[in-house]
């Protein structure tokens, strides 16, 4: 039992990750009724773009770069985690852009756009980047490990975890103490209201879709040391993401900070069984979930539901 | 907008003359393939994929139900023929049989699962699923080799009576492909337009409405996804025989995926045809266009894309508004009373 | 004994309880109306009767079988049938169509997987004799989706009793129809009444007074009064729940 301890660790880490990634999904399920499907897209632009941005491979070779390469690790690493979330966000913005042909038509070719967008995005990237796998470097202050009670913790999960917390905090207190983040909630409840009120709907979406892709993109940035660092790496994170809204609720913010740390506990829990296995115990709780209960614990009907 | 529901001209026909025209073009390939430059596997490829896309669209443009999925029934197929040459016998009728089997059983499984619902819902469950069969498919070495594949598939003799036939060389197998393919096609024309393929696309259009007209549209929606499980299955022994080996990568969400961005492309939500060319336009880029550049995946990514955003009735619709053009009548949609014609 | 019998229904979802000890009763031939402010449960009430939702109290009974949870497709073979107040057509395809699937003989070849059911003539025929009914019968080939309002809502309707039902359930027939095509409806309905038995949720008052043989009226998820349109002008809780003007 006392052993399960570092597995509950990573898992509470994993859940606050997926918080972070749940959040962004739902204000753009909220605010455009799309199922985002690219969202494990931005995930993984984040975190290419901020390996690109420590390591400075933009401008390699020039005297900026020479200046760059010069800087901290922390101070690199710091520039990355801005500039991840803020190029993933850019993507978000041209997503919606493209995105404005399907709506008013049918669920379906919104769907099909983000997953064709999805693609679009991992090929770009294995162009880019190339097929193998990459380390995102992080500073050796946060790197390692450090025993505690006997047992071994990763520092850098640690870091995670308390990174997440303040992410969350500061996306919480965006949404409920700023006049945009009023805005945002009310366009992710009922965006025809908020255009009555004279809000430009279209900025209002393309800023929820840079917010969420920027959420994701950050997630993304901080799971790198912990997931690896390889194209595909966005597919993993869209069905968490869906079954935290589903089981949290669409819309609800502690729905989906609740679910999300049940989800991320039932995935570090499996590991300490069936390590293999822990990724495949996600879609398997999505069959449950979906299959018996659709509305979650905390949600309203939605454009989900057909 | 047409649509498949628009009451096809001659609703009766078995078999209509594009069906004609592609059958002997199909039949003719092995001969004609290599002239232009092409190889003769890669007829076997088109074959086997236009099989599953038709089976698949069944599901997709005529139910309405959109499956991101369905992969894994392909490669369920494709390892149960192979596990059954290796572990049962060296056997061709066997072999697909067994592929179906385990394909239609695999589809009725999750279908109780997944015929309850619609829309998104639906979507991420068959994601899920496929991903699941995908996991399993990597994980269970001692079933499946893992990444690896499972290797070694022997291309059994097709026996009929007392012929003989190797099926080893490519143009054989091309031609037994094509005949299954023929026979699917026209199975599969049949069906959608008997009162089922109707059914279908009442209950894509409004689930809602059938239910209460009395259809038992769970069971239906079973039915169909089923259905076009086995088919998936069908062709997944057949690639099993092509490929001479079985791989988890057709079981990927990508790989699912692409055969979704195929039947788009080609217009499966509007057309029967649809599928057909949406396979076709696939392997164009992949080996024209693939070709020319490393990156061809990418631009039939971006292609599709731009088609969802533009033109989402796909090859199909364009090809009506095209024909429509050059008549100098006005666009004339397919439906009309058959009064009009001798009862 | 009356054809269709509800008592004591009670629903709720959640926390909220939307009907509260509903009772109806229909006798065959007749015209029942239901009425009430918004919200208060009638359209929840056609949806239990329906079976789109089971009742979490109280019984149903149609022709002296109890229906009460029973699914929706099954409660339809039996003879019950229904009209949406926000349109459920096959807007994909033509208006015969719409007819076509809604027909029991249609529903039987379901799983034939071969008849050509354009040249059907049997089939086509009834389609277009329900489609008489409602005087739809020239638009038979046309898109359902390019009829007009009046003409949807008809059509709406010619599907309900495409299914040859005993009993029609007929939700707000009038909804954003204009004075003509309302009067074309209620002398549809009084055509009607004499092959169906006929339960009716309406807000157009004099339309539902016109027509009914009995009316219930609903609020706050309960009858408040169940009368003849005569009896209940003159109640005194159905005229202080403002329901009682009447032109």
């Amino acid at each position: 039992m006392y052993s399960l301890i570092p597995h509950i660790v990573n898992g509470l880490t994993l859940g606050l990750l997926f918080a972070l990634i749940a959040l962004g999904f739902t204000l753009i399920v909220g605010v455009m009724e799309v199922i985002n499907l690219a969202h494990g897209a931005f995930f993984a632009l984040g975190a290419y773009f901020a390996l690109a941005t420590i390591g400075g491979s933009w401008f390699a070779g020039t005297e900026f770069g020479v200046w760059w390469s010069s800087l901290s690790p922390g101070a690199r690493y710091a520039s990355g985690l801005i500039f991840g979330p803020l190029c993933a966000a850019g993507a978000g913005m041209i997503l919606e852009l493209c995105l404005r042909p399907t709506y008013g038509k049918a669920p379906l070719y919104g769907l099909l756009l983000t997953f064709g967008a999805a693609l679009v995005i991992e090929e770009l990237i294995r162009l880019v980047w190339g097929t193998g796998e990459q380390s995102l470097s992080v500073p050796q202050a946060i790197n390692g490990a450090f025993l505690m009670g006997g047992l071994i913790f990763s520092k850098y999960k640690f870091y995670a975890a308390a990174f997440s917390i303040l992410a969350i905090f500061l996306v919480w207190l965006f949404l409920e103490k700023t006049p945009y983040g009023a805005i945002i909630k009310a366009g992710s409840h009922d965006s025809e209201m908020v255009r009555a009120l004279g809000f430009d709907l279209g900025k209002l979406r393309l800023a929820v879709f840079a917010f969420g892709a920027a959420l994701a993109g950050l997630a993304g940035v901080i799971m790198a040391p912990i997931w690896g660092l390889r194209p595909h790496i966005g597919i993993d994170v869209v069905i968490p993401a869906f079954l935290i809204i589903v089981v949290g609720g669409v819309g609800s913010f502690w729905g989906a900070v609740a679910a999300a740390m049940l989800v991320g506990l039932a995935v570090g829990i499996t590991g300490a069984y069936a390590a293999a296995w822990s990724m495949l115990s996600m879609y398997i709780l999505l069959i449950l979930v979906v299959g018996f209960r659709a509305r979650g614990l905390f949600g309203r009907k939605s454009a989900l539901e057909n | 907008m047409i649509s498949l529901s628009d009451i096809p001209a001659r609703g009766g026909s078995p078999f209509t003359p594009p069906m004609i025209v592609f059958l002997l073009a199909l039949a003719t390939a092995p001969f004609w393939l290599e002239a232009v430059g092409l190889y003769s596997y890669l007829g076997i490829e088109i074959t086997i994929w236009i099989l599953y896309a038709m089976g698949f669209n069944l599901l997709f443009g005529y139910a309405g139900l959109h499956s991101f999925g369905h992969g894994a029934y392909l490669g369920v197929g494709a390892y149960a023929f192979g596990l059954f040459q290796h572990h049962v016998g060296v056997s061709l009728w066997g072999g697909l049989l067994a592929a179906v089997l385990a394909a239609t059983i695999a589809g009725a499984a999750v279908a109780l699962f997944v015929a309850h619902r619609r829309g998104i819902y639906f979507a991420l469950l068959t994601i899920a699923f496929g991903q699941v069969f995908w996991f399993c498919a990597i994980k269970l070495r001692w079933l499946t080799g893992g990444e690896d594949g499972l290797l070694g598939i022997p291309r059994p003799d097709l026996v009929v009576g007392p012929l003989r036939v190797s099926l080893q060389e490519n143009t054989s197998l091309h031609w037994f492909s094509a005949a299954i393919l023929g026979l699917a096609m026209l199975g599969l024309w049949r069906l959608v337009n008997a009162p089922f393929g109707r059914v279908l696309q009442a209950i894509r259009q409004n689930e809602m409405r059938a239910r209460f007209a009395g259809y038992d549209v769970w069971r239906i929606k079973w039915l169909v996804f089923t259905l076009s499980a086995s088919v998936a299955g069908l062709a997944g022994g057949l690639f099993a025989m092509a490929q001479e080996s079985a791989y988890p990568d057709v079981m990927s969400l990508h790989q699912s995926g692409l055969i979704v961005m195929m039947i788009l492309v080609g217009g499966g939500l509007v057309s029967f045809w649809g599928p057909v060319l949406g396979v076709l336009v696939y392997f164009i880029a992949r080996d024209i266009i693939g070709g020319i550049t490393e990156t061809w995946l990418l631009w039939f990514g971006l292609m599709f894309v731009v088609m969802v955003m533009v033109r989402p009735e796909g090859a199909a619709g364009l090809a009506h508004v095209v024909r429509a053009r050059f008549a100098r009548a006005p666009v004339k949609t397919p439906v009309s009373a058959p009064a009009e014609r001798s009862a | 004994m009356p054809l269709f019998e509800a008592r004591n229904i009670q629903k709720r979802f959640g926390a909220r309880v939307v009907l509260e000890n509903v009772s109806l009763s229909v006798e065959q031939g007749a015209v029942h109306g239901i009425m009430g402010p918004n919200g208060a449960g009638k359209t929840t009430c056609f949806n239990v009767l329906t079976g789109h939702y089971a009742p979490d109290g109280g019984t149903i009974r149609f022709a002296g079988r109890d229906i009460a949870g029973m699914k929706p497709h099954r409660i339809a073979r039996l003879g019950v049938s229904r009209s949406f107040q926000i349109m459920n057509l096959f807007d994909d395809t033509v208006v015969i169509e719409n007819v076509m699937l809604a027909l029991p003989e249609f529903r039987a070849m379901t799983f034939s997987p071969s008849r050509n059911v354009f040249i059907d003539r049997a089939l086509t025929d009834a389609a277009l004799e329900i489609l008489a009914q409602v005087d739809l019968a020239e638009k038979a080939w046309d898109k359902a989706a390019s009829l007009s309002y009046g003409q949807r809502r008809a059509l709406e309707i010619a599907v309900a009793l495409a299914a040859r039902p005993k009993i029609v359930f007929l939700d707000e027939p009038t909804s954003g129809l204009g004075a003509e095509a309302t009067r074309a409806l209620a002398q549809l309905v009084r055509r009607l009444r004499e092959s169906y038995t006929i339960v009716m949720i309406e807000h157009d008052m004099r339309f539902l007074f016109e027509l009914a043989d009995r009316i219930s009226v609903i609020h706050w998820g309960q009858v408040i009064a169940e009368d003849t349109p005569a009896e209940l002008m003159a109640n005194k809780w159905v005229a202080r729940s403002a329901l009682g003007e009447l032109a």
